[in-house]
């Protein structure tokens, strides 16, 4: 662990924090700060020197404009579920939680829109909406706990965006407080706006553009049909062969999932879903109109009993599949029965690259001795490696985060992508290079200027450090400290 | 050489046709230096739109570079070079049962056309519009490089989504060079529900029966006015489905719809119909703009529209019903013209981003065809600024 020395946040700028977000929107207690330290990435972690907690959008631009006045760097932090270290605290930062603006400002079901504040969780859009028979369609595993802001900082995506797409498909517009503090209202939840897509680029810059304050969103009309089925195989090539004819046959299923042998294991023993015993698990799901599902279904039941199916279990009732998902969603949850730790990653390949992809990380789990489990978004070629270490071996934490990198290497060398939905953070901007030149990369910082030009936002995640030519340093340094004394901070 | 056309009166100094992404991008950066004004042509359908330029130095046409680089039909995925051809595309892409599911009301509208103006047609309702389909791209910049942002797989967060900003950005940015799609597999079966209305409030209801409803529509699009529309409201639903299950779409539809005239269309004729019903708009005279609304005012917005109508001029609107955007035509002179857009803009309680497509430079000088770009204004001028220092692109034709 690494904490700030004296930096910019002193007890001056803790008491103007104090009269922007009151006694109640102050954190600085050490105890209390813990809880900030890192996000859903544990091994990445820094003490802030101050979180402060605005409760509305008001205060989120007052914080903004004293930051901005001090050179003062920040963190927006939604629920802290984020797999990439995008909101982990950063040296001399203020960490800005967003947990206080948590309201539904509107339920629009005659305009089929949703509008909320950034700390509303993904799943509370849905409860919101259900009664009327909509829901909202990104659903990250996360979704009981993360935030609304922190999908739109990430593009979460979820099990089901093969065919549903991703948070950039379901949101209408936001407003933003930029760097200098400055209320900015993209697309006016109403269909095209003129201009380049500012929103577009804004959701998934994983909190370096800005701090999101209010968010509109489209909401769906539920499925008639909803039809889930689980097929056991004895390898995964059989499995990702009855993927590859399911898309052949112009079906696109509204989830496609794989598990692997690991994951099942860890998965039984923790919230037992009853899988039937298999190296690999497959689930698809198609939702859509009663009879163009039950057409469909019967086709790609077909498929996986061609494909080699030891056992293809049709869920029978609502239960059945609530069951068969929580196996699924509860996988990386349930890792801490089969090691004491893990890292994961999640890669993508383009969907025919699997087999070949599989295959090298199969080595590669051999050569490297640490268990490598596996969990995938089949459909869209969305790999989740569970690398399995335990951290009081010395030299595993590091050697996890070598293979993880191996792995990333691979999904490069298949043309696809260091990252699927968990962002790149903190965690993976060192691998940047691999997938840009210094060209895209700087184009990107030019972008990053153009919002926030003293890059006061999240400085450190997405991009790679040393900084390329061009970016503007930072107001902050990194010092490595030792842990001591937390009073003596402020 | 293309012939050369003129920017409301304006004559481009020059054509060039450059034959490589390395030419596209030595091009910018020569004219950058020189402070040149360039605009960037696809197929040219869509050129008109925009300001009146003060001059245009250089035309830059993608015209060389057309081809489709790649199609991973098992990965459902296609990279395509911007000058290639909407058509030509999907021609290609369905060779295996696949498409780019983005229409256009021309024929020769190009894949870097479609991104820079994010145009869409009424199967946006299933599909999006460009900037939903996008998930790679290549851009030359003005300062002469080339970068890529995305990627060629469906999923993918990382970095910044510098593609998706090209969407609407009207060639005013960076040049498209390529961009790489996930594509839809071609529908097994289609049919078209055509319901004619002969009140407003007749077919809102029926809308709102339908949108309440779990039938999946692939288009939701309304219809009013027009020499070629034969009652004064029509709802025009496509569904897309397995061949056994559409009929049933089809009858729920009808059901659903009650009282009104319906006619169901298939085959080639269904075809004909949305390509007359995507060029309805530009195939008669007058000025086009577009405009959105939020989707449970559709009844206003049709009042608003027939009350034009009534004021003698010629009228006619095609919209995305569910989504809240379309197309209106008026035919009229220049004042009346420029006074329907000032009453739409001051209705801001029902009508957003009215933006004039097709003008003649004579209103054109009379307003602003993009409208106010409200509080993101700023940061879009700051976004150009730092792609387009010289600020060389588009050549001052908006929107940023």
């Amino acid at each position: 662990m690494t904490r700030s020395g004296a930096g910019p946040i002193g007890s001056a700028f803790v008491a103007d924090l104090r009269r922007i977000v009151g006694n109640e929107g102050m954190v600085t207690e050490p105890l209390e700060l813990l809880t900030y330290e890192c996000d859903g990435l544990p091994h990445l972690r820094h003490m802030p020197p101050a979180v402060c907690l605005p409760s509305s959008a008001e205060d989120v631009q007052e914080v903004v404009r004293l930051c901005n006045r001090h050179d003062v760097p920040f963190v927006a932090r939604g629920h802290g579920s984020g797999l990439s270290g995008g909101a982990m605290p950063i040296a001399g930062g203020l960490v800005i939680g967003l947990a206080r603006l948590n309201r539904v400002l509107d339920v629009d079901i005659p305009n089929r829109r949703v509008t909320v504040e950034p700390g509303v969780t993904n799943l509370e859009i849905t409860r919101q909406v259900a009664p009327y028979g909509f829901y909202y369609a990104p659903d990250p595993s996360s979704q009981q706990v993360c935030s609304i802001g922190g999908n739109v900082a990430e593009n979460s995506g979820g099990a089901h965006c093969l065919k549903y797409g991703f948070t950039v498909h379901h949101v209408l517009s936001v407003e933003v407080v930029l760097s200098n503090g400055d209320l900015v209202h993209l697309d006016g939840a109403i269909a095209d706006a003129p201009g380049p897509d500012l929103l577009g680029v804004l959701i998934g810059s994983e909190g370096t553009l800005g701090i999101v304050t209010k968010i509109t969103v489209r909401i769906l009309r539920k499925p008639e049909a909803v039809q889930t089925l689980l097929a056991a195989y004895d390898n995964i090539p059989s499995a990702g062969t009855a993927v590859s004819e399911i898309i052949s046959a112009g079906i696109i299923p509204a989830a496609v999932e794989i598990m692997d042998g690991v994951s099942l294991i860890a998965v039984e023993a923790a919230v037992h879903p009853n899988f039937p015993p298999a190296e690999a698990i497959l689930i698809v799901e198609l939702d859509g109109p009663v009879a163009e599902v039950r057409e469909q279904f019967a086709q790609v039941e077909a498929i996986c009993h061609r494909a080699g199916a030891t056992t293809v279990e049709v869920a029978q009732t609502e239960e059945h599949r609530a069951r068969i998902w929580k196996g699924r969603k509860g996988a990386f949850a349930s890792m801490g029965r089969v090691t004491p730790n893990y890292y994961v990653q999640d890669g993508v390949v383009p969907r025919t690259k699997l087999p070949e992809v599989l295959d090298r990380i199969r080595r590669l789990e051999k050569r490297c001795g640490l268990r490598i489990g596996n969990v995938f978004h089949a459909g869209d070629g969305n790999l989740h490696p569970l690398i399995c270490y335990d951290e009081k071996i010395p030299g595993q934490s590091e050697l996890a985060a070598e293979v993880g990198g191996e792995i990333l290497q691979y999904c490069i060398d298949a043309g696809g992508s260091l990252t699927g939905e968990h962002g790149i953070g903190a965690d993976k901007a060192e691998y940047m290079p691999k997938m840009f030149s210094a060209d895209d990369l700087d184009v990107m910082l030019t972008v990053r200027r153009a919002f926030d030009p003293k890059g006061l936002c999240n400085p450190g995640k997405v991009f790679p450090t040393p900084r390329l030519c061009g970016e503007v340093p930072g107001p902050y340094h990194v010092h490595p400290l030792e842990k001591a004394g937390l009073a003596e901070r402020f | 050489m293309v012939g050369i056309e003129s920017f409301d009166g304006v004559a481009p100094r020059q054509t060039i046709e450059p034959a490589s992404a390395e030419d596209v991008a030595a091009t910018l950066a020569a004219a950058s230096k020189e402070r040149a004004s360039v605009v960037l042509r696809g197929g040219g359908t869509k050129i008109g739109w925009g300001r009146t330029p003060a001059s245009v130095d250089i035309v830059v046409s993608t015209k060389r570079l057309s081809a489709v680089v790649a199609h991973e039909h098992a990965d459902l995925t296609a990279t395509v070079q911007a000058g290639a051809r909407l058509d030509e595309v999907n021609r290609v892409l369905a060779r295996h049962g696949q498409w780019l599911p983005v229409e256009s009301a021309f024929d020769e509208s190009t894949i870097g056309g479609a991104i820079a103006t994010n145009d869409s047609g009424p199967l946006r309702h299933r599909y999006g519009t460009p900037r939903d389909l996008l998930i790679g791209i290549r851009l030359a910049l003005t300062d002469g490089r080339l970068i890529k942002a995305g990627g060629n797989v469906v999923k993918n967060v990382a970095g910044y989504d510098v593609g998706r900003l090209m969407a609407g950005s009207h060639g005013s940015l960076a040049a498209i060079v390529s961009a790489t799609f996930k594509l839809m597999p071609l529908p097994a079966a289609t049919n078209t529900v055509i319901a004619t209305f002969g009140r407003a409030d007749d077919l809102v209801a029926a809308l709102a029966a339908i949108t309440s409803s779990q039938l999946e529509a692939s288009a939701i699009d309304v219809r009013a006015g027009g020499s070629a529309t034969a009652g004064p409201y029509v709802l025009v639903l496509k569904f897309e489905s397995t061949p056994g299950a559409l009929n049933a779409h089809v009858q729920k539809a009808r059901a659903l719809i009650g009282g009104a005239a319906t006619d169901i269309v298939s085959s080639q004729s269904e075809a004909d119909l949305w390509r007359a019903h995507l060029r309805a708009p530009w195939a008669s005279p007058g000025m086009v703009i577009r405009f959105a609304w939020l989707p449970a005012s559709l009844g206003t917005v049709l009042t608003f529209l027939g009350d034009l109508r009534g004021s003698a001029a010629d009228v006619e609107f095609i919209g995305r019903a569910a989504i809240g955007s379309g197309l209106v035509r008026v035919d009229a002179d220049t004042l009346v013209q420029r006074n329907i857009v000032e009453r739409l803009r001051s209705r801001t309680d029902v009508f957003r981003h009215v933006v004039v497509l097709r003008a003649d430079a004579r209103l054109k000088a009379q307003l602003d065809v993009w409208g106010p770009l409200g509080d993101a204004g700023a940061l879009g001028a700051s976004v150009k600024h730092a792609l387009d220092p010289n600020g060389i692109l588009n050549a001052g034709r908006g929107p940023v």
